[in-house]
């Protein structure tokens, strides 16, 4: 702080003119704005004016490190083997200057081998979803030159794997830590706090609170967002029942030769998981059996194969090893919903 | 013994705000009073007894929202009565007077035009209403003492926020 002392010629009260421009902002007056304060005194002796004296005291205002990370799209739900999976989070600067913040995410939670290629991107237009143009622009590290008070939209975007089930979930937070402004297009330096006295210049205090991952007054904030897998939990099964020989008809029949087999495929979807849908089935059938042309193929049945309507297709050798195939498509499956595909053959 | 007065002095000193230079008549005759000011902050620092009392240091950083006392040290350092003494404390844009502040301090919000308790003050807005002054409209703060004994000293302050 420096203080100056001044005698002035003029006999009355100067009202002098302030110093420093102060935006109005949320984040205060800008750090290294020069705030002097000056008086003038004026008084007589023996009933006359003397000259006025004049005092002063400067100092600097200091940088007030400040930064806030929100997640704004949490929880999402995603597929297994989805690209591209956005969590969208806020970053502010609430400090009162200028800064670069540097970006980075970390899995805090779920199975690291099941998400890969956590990237932040730029939301340019704030809409929370990855567009091409965003994609385009590339993934960041850092924010550059953000102002006091200002908020910049961001994706944290992953890949899903395909061994997540329905029902995990990770959790990814993103750090946004404080750094000098420095050059236009290049992130500066860490700021660390200033310690010591105050000094003539700009000191550097850090405000901000401890986030989900980092420490209060060290300059960085963290938030986290949450993915969640829905997907299908399929079971499938396949059974057969002898429905007549050629001995005992359809009263107590055996598989011998001749008996005609009524094969059941079941694809049942557990509660509370995403429906399937595009459920494709495909069987080969063993060589001792030929396929009953007359029965036909059913498709969507219920569980105990029954029910179903037309559907599906019988290939002649078209099976792995020239065996007969079998192929049918069923409708989407829904969380506790069974649906059956059933043919029959007889035993050759 | 009279002092002469009524002389104009030279500006002197290297470091000046806006003060205007003017032509002078040469004089020797010291200021009869000196005035130095301070910019401190307020510590509350508990006794041994648990008390607490407010301490005056060295602000340890300035940071928006933070309060601060400008303070004056006045002394009449001359053998003659000063009368009619007043200091002038125009506020820098910068900061805004504290909402703790004595209520009968003298301040103005019209740019030292007119003067009175923040109460008794009301500001006019630039469709015609008018309300009452409030300590952010303060522009200017002001004391007026009727005399200083010679060889006698004190000290006035006001709280500030830095915007």
């Amino acid at each position: 702080m420096k203080t100056t002392k001044q005698l002035l010629g003029a006999v009355s009260a100067v009202a002098l003119v302030a110093m420093s421009s102060t935006p109005a902002l949320a984040a205060g007056t800008r750090a290294g704005t020069t705030i002097t304060n000056t008086v003038t005194v004026n008084y007589n002796v023996s009933g006359n004016a003397q000259n006025a004296v004049q005092a002063s005291d400067t100092f600097t205002v200091d940088q007030r490190v400040n930064v806030n990370v929100t997640a704004i799209t949490t929880p999402v739900t995603v597929s297994p083997i989805q690209t591209n999976q956005v969590l969208a989070f806020d970053v502010t600067n609430l400090g009162n200057d200028t800064v670069d913040l540097a970006l980075t995410t970390a899995l805090r939670g779920g199975t690291a081998a099941n998400i890969s290629n956590i990237r932040v991107f730029r939301d340019t237009n704030g809409n929370r979803q990855l567009d091409a143009a965003e994609i385009t622009a590339g993934a960041i590290t850092y924010l550059d030159e953000v102002a006091e008070d200002a908020t910049v939209a961001v994706l944290v975007v992953s890949d899903i794997g395909i061994n997540a089930v329905n029902g995990n979930t990770f959790d990814v937070a993103l750090t946004a830590a404080a750094h000098t402004d420095g050059t236009t297009g290049s992130l500066g330096t860490r700021i660390l706090a200033t310690s010591g006295a105050n000094t003539a210049g700009i000191d550097n205090v850090l405000f901000d609170g401890a986030g989900v991952s980092d420490a209060a007054n060290d300059g960085a904030f963290s938030a986290q967002g949450r993915y969640v897998v829905s997907g299908a939990v399929l079971t499938v099964a396949k059974t057969s029942r002898v429905v007549s020989d050629p001995v005992n008809g359809t009263t107590n029949p055996k598989f011998i030769p001749g008996a005609t087999v009524e094969y059941c495929i079941t694809v049942a979807n557990a509660a509370g998981a995403a429906t399937a849908t595009g459920v494709s089935l495909l069987d080969d059938l063993p060589a001792d059996v030929l396929y009953s042309s007359a029965f036909g193929i059913f498709v969507n049945g219920n569980a105990t194969c029954t029910a179903g309507t037309a559907g599906g297709t019988f290939a002649a050798g078209a099976g792995v090893g020239s065996r007969d195939r079998i192929t049918g498509t069923l409708s989407d499956v829904a969380a506790g919903q069974t649906r059956s595909l059933y043919f029959r053959v007889t035993i050759r | 013994m009279k002092t002469v007065t009524t002389f104009l002095l030279a500006c002197a000193a290297a470091v000046s705000l806006t003060a205007p230079i003017v032509p002078l008549a040469a004089q020797n005759a010291a200021p009869a009073v000196s005035v130095d000011g301070d910019i401190k902050s307020e510590k509350t620092v508990p006794d041994a007894n648990g008390k607490t009392s407010v301490e005056l240091v060295d602000p340890a950083s300035f940071l928006p929202g933070d309060r601060l006392i400008f303070g004056q040290n006045y002394a009449n350092t001359s053998a003659e009565v000063v009368t009619n003494f007043t200091i002038t404390n125009p506020l820098p844009e910068a900061v805004r007077l504290a909402p703790d502040a004595d209520p009968a301090l003298e301040v103005s919000v019209d740019g030292g035009k007119t003067w009175g308790k923040l109460s008794a003050l009301s500001v006019t807005a630039s469709d015609g209403t008018t309300r009452s002054a409030t300590h952010a409209d303060v522009t200017h703060v002001r004391w007026v003492l009727a005399t200083i004994a010679p060889g006698t000293s004190g000290r006035v302050a006001f709280p500030v926020i830095i915007r």
